[in-house]
Formats: structure tokens, C-alpha cells, sequence
């Protein structure tokens, strides 16, 4: 037993000189592992993030929203809003090696608008053709699609080399700023610089490690000890824990996820226009903001935030905190006494379930009894998201660069109405909206949209939840998106 | 023969879990498809990953097709935690975690339970035979996830001794993976340790009431001996049947302490599977775990007659 405990010994003393590892290093801390990396497969927001430095598609999206040429260098669009013609940059490698061509964009394009194959090809049902043309892509769209330039953001739009297709999941291949070198399911991955990438200013970093920590409070730990260099997405719950630590800096910024409460439209008592709205006048936002998000998050009136510029209109004055105002209208609808109803809240984010118990206290206040029943993700996605079955629930909307993409939704035949909202004008709006050419007019039409939303209470928006970020003060780089991404090549340490 | 029924029934064992697997999670409300495609999911695109997982087949039919190819030695594939990973690669790469943490925590247990148990019995009713009484009480009483979370908090934080959790691989840093474990350990042991400081205080009582001490101290050996080598030896043998239990215990997975301390270990890699409906890698997790435990098991019957001579020879 004495030499057991002699070994023992012995291996922690190894520790202390493990070799230092050369060349520039960032330690990047997530919370799951991705569901793989083949573009058309992968839907977790875990696996797009981390592919935003592995892979690109012709085109991508900027900080501000806006779409910036990556694998086509310059596109134009014919006046009719029909054909996409899109320009190759020249000299662009895959991690294997070999030199992008027109016919690689063809093929993953068309692959991912076959529904047989790819889950994701609903977003391009009008697509007619994709054809090469020397050193151009075109491709043809049935009707004007004004979203379409913005899918082609996504990670699903990935352009890869044909040869890979069978091992893209777990060894993907792109032409990003960064390869996978490693991935050890449940402990990390390791993101190594693309020596060959066309643009020779980045990566800044040779290797970033990507590591797996569930636990939030390991997460911060891990960043007070110096284990960890940064932290992209912190709960709201830890933020004290790092306020104020001269080492660190902390950079909030919207998330463009829209939070809300949402309502069964198609239920009594929620199935009153007059309930629905004595429900937004009962929430006060402000307090949700404070009590769940630690005053990290700005208030929202529509399912739309402040982070879509110009696409989004500010619905907050349409119904002020006024709890007399929701007796008032409760009573209108034939309830006095108010009622009792159940809220369903999902375990995994703490952000909604503790909006959702302060919601529950707010609703108290005018008379509506809330029985909260918190369930398992897995549950929740069934029973609230498929089938329907709740009255109310708390939910986190994630946004997209394209207005369209975050509102069709409400569209009343849409699988993914969960308030079973229907409205005629504005399913007829929402089709406008798609074949408008004209941007401005398109503005016009989106903001009314959200108006149409915001008149029928379809839900109680609540906030646009701010990104935390934890970084150590050396760190320099770091960038926020309005979609669900992690920028890591401009990230680096200064010296 | 004897080797050949034990055999069997091990075999029929881990059928019969993967069975019982299989079905409770099948009835399980929630839907791996539903949890790949979240707040997203169209009705077309469910039916279509739904095709792409195999799981639109019936229940007999999906625990078939598994079982066929566990007997071909395919545990099949992830479905969606780190998609297009094998069950067998994924649950592999969790032992080198669980085996060395049960193992260590069992270690550090008994370096605290074997002298302070034999003290304690050696003047039992004496100030340090309570003192030894309320430590244990009290490392009993100390909840794992409470421990661990103190302990990052000082030792790994405020101390910056070792670190807060994680670990790296065993091939690239293996001072780090050992060094990454102990905390974690030493919060296992604790109250595994105040469990067998008592066991082996009442193995050791009743060691030291029998004729064969009163014959040791009558040679003349002094009672250093008479402890360690003559009651100590005697009482071993109930310490590690418990021993072992807490050892089998460990292995199914230090579920919370893994948590606290992000140890990538068997019980996370099943819970997080559970989580996500993932059904090839929970029966993968499950199966592995309920072959550790039986091969473990099986390893203990056999180690008896080692320590106890009285039981050679019976089987």
C-alpha cells in the first residue's frame, strides 16, 4: 500500500513539469459537445457556432448583421430578383489540400435543397437551378426570394469537397481560418490555424481548445484560475462572480434571442384577445430584467430585437406595466376573479425559469393563479413544442440575420407556431414580404408584421437576454454577431 | 461447469439489462429527433431525421437490429451527442476516468479508515475511540456536491493548488490527469471512508475478543503486532466486502462528483445521454457499466479465499 501511495506521489510531482506547448494558445470554454459537423445533418446551435471557424459558405454575416463576401467574391442579382450569379475568389484551399471549384459549390448546394437527403432543405424549396459557369455559381430561384442571400450565411450552406462527404461529421473539411485537430467527445476540441487560408491576416491564434465544461460554476472556476481564457456565454446567475476581478473583462452585447412568454392562442381563457393583453399590461419587464437576467437584457414588444437594426420596430409602449389595466381587462373578458392556469418551464435554462417564476408573481398580482411545472427539455420539446399541449410556457426564440426567417413563424399553418397564432393579413403580408424586391418596402412590411403581433398579443415579448463575455484583459478580438456564432479567429493574447 | 453457469449468467444478466434499457427509454416521453432539430423542428423534417435514425421502425425491431449488432461487436452510433461518434469509442474513453477515480477514492478511503478504525478499537470507549466516532458521524453526514463545490472553491481557487475541474487526457498530460482526479477522489472518499472506519472498528473489536489475540498476547508479541498482523488480517476480510460494494458502486458512475468536477466519466456520459434520448449510447453506457460491475464482482468472489484461508477449498 506504501508503494502505491509512493506512485501516486510520484505522478502528481510529473505534473508540475508537463511541457509548455509552443506557439500562440487560447483555452475557450463551452458547454456541450457539438452533434457533429456535416453541414446538411448538424442543427445544434453548439455545432453552428464552432463551424463558423471551420467552414464558409459563398457569402457570411458581419458583426452588424449585414453579409460580407467569403468564398464568392463579389455577387450580383438580376433585376428581377431571380438569378443569383455569384463570383468565385480565386486561390481558396480545403484543409485537404485541394483547390476550391465552381462544381463543389454545386454539389453541396444541391444536396442540401434535396429533401430526401438533407434536413434543412425547406429554406430552399424555390431553388430551380445551380449551375457552374467558368469561374462563377449561378443559380436560379423560382419567385424572388428576399431571404435567400441571408440562408446562404448559414452553417447548412457550408461549401466542402465532395470526396470527404461519409467522414464530414466527425472530420469536417472546409476551407474556414481554422481545422479540427482534435475532438475528444465530452472533454474538447482542438481548432489548429489553416496555414493556407485566403485570407493571410487571420487566424491571429495558432490553437484555440475548445472545452467542454457543463457546469457553470466549473466554467468560472476554470477562468479565475487561469485554466480557462474565455468564457463566450455566461449565465446571468454567475455574473457576480467575476464583477469587479481587476484580471477580467466582461463584454455584454444582444444576443438577438428573443425571450417570451408564450400563449396557447387557441385556449380559453388565452383564446380572449382581452386575457392575452391583460397578460402583457400584468408582466413588468423592467423586473424580469433586473431579477432574471441581472439587468443584462433589453426589453422587447415583438418577436423581433434591437439587434435586427433597421428590420426591427420598438413595440415596447404597447403595453406599459399597468396591473389595473390587466384587472380591468380581465374583468371585460368575464373574469373578475381571475383564474388559475399552468406554466410549463424548461429545466435546462435558468434564464427562463427564473423570468417564469417571476412571471408567475407578477400574474399573481392581478389575480391569475400560475402552477408552475418544470420539465425536462426532452419533455418540454414534445409536449410544448410538437404537440401543443400547455397554456403558457417561457422559451428562448434564436434569431436569424433575416427578418423573415424569425416571423414566419407566426405564419398560421407554420409547424413551428407554437402560439397557434393566426391572423389572415398577416399570413398575406408574410408572402408579400418574401417576393418584395425593394428594401425599403420590405422594412415597411416586416415592421408591420411585428406591429399586427404586438395588437394581438400573440405572446408577452419579453427581452432580448444580453451575451456575456468573460475574458481574461489580455484577450483582444473578441466580436459579437447577431446569429448564433463564435468568431475565434481574430481572437489573441497580447503580450 | 462452475465457470462455464457463471458465465451464462453473467450473459443473461446484461441481456436482461439492455432489455430493461431498451424498453424504459423507449416509453420514455421525448424524442431524440425532436432534440437535434429543437424550437425549429418542421413536421417534414422530423419524419425525415426521424428515417436517418431509424427510429420511425418498431420497438422490436430497432432492439433487434441493435442487439445483432452488439453480437457482431457494434454498439452502433451516438445519435446526437457528437453525431457519427461510436457508442463503443465514447463509452471507451470514459473508463480511464471512472476506473482510476473509484479506484483512488477506494484507496484514500481505506488510508483513512484502516488506522483509524484499528485505533479506535483499541481502546474502545476511550477519548480517541470518540473523537474517531464523531469524525466519521460527521464525514457521513457531509453531502458530495457540497464537499466539492467548497473544495474547488478553497483549494483550487483561492489556494490555486490543483485544478477546479476537467481533465486532460492521460497520454497528453498524465501528471495533469492524476493531479486533476484527486480532488474529486479525495471528495469521494471522505464519506466512504467514515463508513469504513466504523466497519472496520467493529471488525476489529470483535477480532480482538477472540481466543486466537488472547493466545498472541499470551506468546508474548507485542500488541503492535497483535493488531497489525494477527486482528487487523482477521478483520480485512468484512472491510473489503464492503470495500468492494462502495467500489462497485463508484464505478457505475460518481454521477455528482463528476458533475461538479466536469470529469468527462461514464455516469455523465449516461446521464447526458438520457438527457438527449440518445438510445444506442445510454445502452452502451449502461452495458459497459453493467459489465465493469459483474466483472468486478466476479473478480471479489474470487479474491476471498487470498485473504480468508478459511474459505478455500469450499467452492
Amino acid at each position: 500500500m506504501q508503494k502505491l501511495f509512493g506512485l501516486f506521489l510520484a505522478v502528481i510531482l510529473l505534473a508540475g513539469c508537463s511541457p509548455q506547448a509552443a506557439g500562440s494558445e487560447l483555452v475557450v470554454a463551452i458547454p456541450t459537445d457539438p452533434d457533429g459537423f456535416h453541414p446538411h445533418q448538424s442543427v445544434a446551435a453548439a455545432s453552428a457556432e464552432i463551424a463558423f471557424n471551420l467552414f464558409e459558405g459563398l457569402v457570411k454575416a458581419a458583426p452588424d448583421g449585414s453579409i460580407i463576401p467569403a468564398l464568392a467574391e463579389e455577387w450580383e442579382i438580376s433585376p428581377d430578383g431571380l438569378t443569383y450569379t455569384f463570383t468565385l475568389r480565386q486561390g481558396v484551399k480545403f484543409h485537404n489540400g485541394r483547390n476550391l471549384t465552381p462544381e463543389d459549390v454545386v454539389y453541396c448546394l444541391t444536396r442540401l435543397a434535396d429533401p430526401d437527403l438533407s434536413p434543412k432543405a425547406r429554406d430552399y424549396t424555390g431553388v430551380q437551378r445551380i449551375a457552374a459557369q467558368g469561374n462563377q455559381v449561378v443559380i436560379t430561384l423560382a419567385q424572388p426570394d428576399a431571404v435567400f442571400l441571408a440562408l446562404l450565411t448559414e452553417f447548412g450552406a457550408s461549401i466542402y469537397p465532395k470526396e470527404v462527404e461519409g467522414e464530414l461529421s466527425t472530420k469536417p473539411i472546409g476551407t474556414g481560418p481554422f481545422t479540427l485537430s482534435a475532438w475528444e467527445p465530452g472533454d474538447s476540441l482542438t481548432l489548429a490555424k489553416f496555414p493556407q487560408y485566403w485570407n493571410p491576416q487571420l487566424p491571429k491564434t495558432d490553437k484555440i481548445i475548445l472545452k467542454i465544461i457543463p457546469e457553470p460554476t466549473t466554467m468560472v472556476n476554470s477562468l479565475l484560475t487561469g485554466h480557462v481564457d474565455l468564457i463566450p456565454r455566461l449565465e446571468p446567475d454567475y455574473l457576480h462572480q467575476v464583477e469587479g476581478k481587476s484580471t477580467l473583462q466582461i463584454i455584454d452585447s444582444p444576443m438577438n434571442l428573443v425571450q417570451l412568454l408564450a400563449i396557447n392562442n387557441a385556449v380559453a381563457p388565452f383564446d380572449d384577445l382581452r386575457v392575452r393583453q391583460a397578460l402583457n399590461y400584468a408582466v413588468n419587464r423592467e423586473e424580469i430584467i433586473q431579477g432574471a437576467a441581472w439587468g443584462k437584457g433589453t426589453p422587447i414588444g415583438s418577436n423581433l430585437t434591437p439587434a435586427m437594426g433597421a428590420w426591427y420596430k420598438d413595440l415596447t409602449a404597447q403595453y406599459p406595466y399597468n396591473p389595473e389595466k390587466a384587472k380591468e381587462l380581465l374583468a371585460q373578458a368575464g373574469y373578475p376573479d381571475g383564474f388559475s392556469t399552468t406554466m410549463y418551464l424548461p429545466a435546462p435554462y435558468p434564464l427562463h425559469r427564473n423570468a417564469g417564476e417571476i412571471i408567475a408573481a407578477q400574474l399573481e398580482k392581478v389575480g391569475i393563479k400560475v402552477r408552475i411545472k418544470v420539465i425536462e427539455w426532452a419533455d418540454w420539446l414534445e409536449q410544448v413544442n410538437r404537440d401543443r399541449d400547455y397554456e403558457l410556457t417561457v422559451v428562448g426564440l434564436t434569431g436569424r440575420i433575416d427578418p423573415h426567417t424569425m416571423l414566419n413563424r407566426y405564419q398560421s399553418q407554420s409547424g413551428r407556431n407554437i402560439s397557434y397564432f393566426a391572423s389572415p393579413e398577416y399570413d398575406e403580408l408574410l408572402v408579400r414580404g418574401l417576393a418584395e424586391t425593394d428594401h425599403e418596402a420590405r422594412i415597411e412590411m416586416y415592421q408591420r408584421l411585428q406591429t399586427i403581433l404586438a395588437e394581438h398579443a400573440a405572446n408577452v415579448f419579453i427581452m432580448d437576454p444580453s451575451q456575456i463575455a468573460v475574458m481574461g484583459r489580455d484577450i483582444q478580438g473578441w466580436s459579437n454577431y447577431p446569429v448564433y456564432v463564435l468568431d475565434l479567429a481574430p481572437l489573441s493574447r497580447t503580450e | 461447469m462452475y465457470w462455464l453457469k457463471k458465465l451464462g449468467a453473467m450473459l443473461a444478466t446484461l441481456l436482461l439489462v439492455s432489455a430493461l434499457t431498451f424498453t424504459a427509454l423507449y416509453f420514455l416521453p421525448g424524442d431524440p429527433a425532436l432534440l437535434i432539430l429543437g424550437t425549429e423542428a418542421e413536421p417534414g423534417e422530423l419524419a425525415l431525421v426521424r428515417a436517418q435514425l431509424g427510429l420511425d421502425k418498431p420497438m422490436a425491431v430497432q432492439y433487434w437490429h441493435w442487439l445483432s449488432g452488439v453480437l457482431r461487436g457494434d454498439f452502433g452510433r451516438s445519435l446526437t451527442f457528437s453525431r457519427g461518434y461510436s457508442v463503443a469509442r465514447l463509452v471507451v474513453s470514459a473508463l480511464p476516468v471512472t476506473i482510476p477515480l473509484a479506484a483512488a477514492a477506494i484507496f484514500f478511503s481505506l488510508l483513512l479508515a484502516i488506522p483509524l478504525g484499528a485505533l479506535a478499537a483499541s481502546r474502545p470507549g476511550g477519548r480517541l475511540d470518540s473523537l474517531v466516532l464523531t469524525l466519521s458521524q460527521t464525514g457521513l453526514s457531509i453531502p458530495a456536491f457540497w464537499l466539492g463545490i467548497l473544495a474547488i472553491q478553497f483549494i483550487a481557487v483561492e489556494l490555486g493548488w490543483l485544478p477546479p475541474g476537467g481533465m486532460p487526457k492521460w497520454r497528453a498530460d498524465p501528471g495533469g490527469a492524476a493531479l486533476s482526479l484527486l480532488l474529486p477522489a479525495l471528495v469521494l472518499a471522505l464519506p466512504r471512508g467514515a463508513i469504513l472506519t466504523r466497519i472496520v472498528r467493529a471488525a476489529m473489536q470483535e477480532a480482538l475478543g477472540q481466543d486466537y489475540i488472547r493466545t498472541a498476547r499470551g506468546k508474548g508479541l507485542s500488541e503492535w503486532t497483535v493488531i497489525s498482523r494477527h486482528a487487523l488480517k482477521n478483520a480485512l476480510v468484512t472491510v473489503s466486502t464492503v470495500a468492494g460494494i462502495q467500489l462497485i458502486q463508484l464505478l457505475a458512475g460518481a454521477l455528482v462528483v463528476e458533475q461538479v468536477f466536469s470529469l468527462p466519466g461514464l455516469g455523465r456520459l449516461i446521464l447526458s445521454a438520457v438527457l438527449l434520448r440518445d438510445l444506442p449510447l445510454v445502452q452502451g453506457g449502461i452495458f459497459a457499466g453493467a459489465a465493469l460491475i459483474m466483472a468486478l464482482n466476479f473478480l471479489l468472489d474470487s479474491t476471498y479465499p487470498l485473504i480468508d484461508p478459511r474459505i478455500r477449498g469450499v467452492a
